[in-house]
């Protein structure tokens, strides 16, 4: 037996499974910063808006479509999880499924991404 | 009975019509599903409104205070908290549990995700109750 023989080589079943852990990570992490940031508003107010401003330089931004890719992907592939778990014959298309999911991913990240970064895009946004 | 029924072993069968043990295990499998499909909702619409409907700019403090006005949001941004962490704290656990081989290093990893989580609950829910 060759040593390539006992690497698991999956197909656009495995790509999905490991797409989900790594978005479902990167999600709760910004949910940890999330309850921090937002919890600066009943210390003071002032504060919270200076760090909460900071969310709309470019930098953010970019971090903030890649929270929605994220976030959109986790839930459209948990969907797809679902449907294969309670509806067993929907393993037939999981293929499919996951190329629709893919595809929504894109689009839908495409165009929110696109709303995201406008201010930058029309100039209101500053770089830091 | 035709030959190719008999040779297949009649125990290695999966019997379909067995209900699971509701272990622990089980139940989390479950919660990762129900919690999942409502955090679709939840999640995917907290982040259009904060960041789609209205940009990240003017979310501020003013645009929290009038949200949470209504006791209807607190309980939204409440629900979504808590399902988000225990959520992520189950999908952690199993990724832990995965990676994570020697007892030792586990059990510290673990005690800390959770009590970065519990601290965390706590202080989320405290922010939402007190505000």
């Amino acid at each position: 037996m060759s040593p390539e023989s006992t690497v698991y080589r999956g197909k656009s079943g495995q790509w999905a499974f490991v797409l989900h852990r790594i978005t479902g990570f990167l999600v709760f992490f910004f949910l940890l910063l999330h309850v921090v940031d937002v919890s600066l508003i009943n210390i003071d107010a002032e504060l919270y808006n200076e760090v909460h401003e900071l969310y709309g330089n470019v930098m953010l931004r970019l971090f903030e479509v890649g929270l929605l890719g994220a976030l959109v992907y986790h839930a459209l592939n948990g969907v797809r999880i679902v449907m294969i778990d309670f509806f067993p014959g929907s393993i037939r298309n999981e293929k499919a499924m996951f190329t629709v999911v893919s595809f929504l991913t894109i689009v839908l990240t495409a165009v929110g991404g696109f709303i995201i970064m406008k201010p930058f895009l029309e100039g209101t946004a500053g770089i830091l | 009975m035709t030959a190719t029924q008999k040779q297949l072993p009649s125990a290695n069968r999966p019997k379909l019509e067995r209900r699971p043990r509701m272990n622990f295990e089980t139940w989390s499998w479950y919660f990762m599903r129900i919690s999942g499909l409502i955090l679709v909702f939840l999640a995917l619409l907290h982040f259009s409104l904060t960041h789609i409907i209205y940009d990240v700019v003017e979310t501020d403090a003013e645009f929290v205070a009038s949200r949470w006005e209504n006791p209807l949001w607190r309980i939204y941004d409440w629900v979504l908290l808590a399902l988000g962490l225990f959520h992520g704290l189950n999908g952690l656990r199993w990724i832990i549990d995965d990676y994570v081989r020697r007892p030792g290093a586990r059990a510290t990893v673990k005690a800390v995700l959770y009590s970065i989580t519990a601290v965390l609950f706590a202080y989320g829910t405290l922010t939402i109750i007190t505000f």
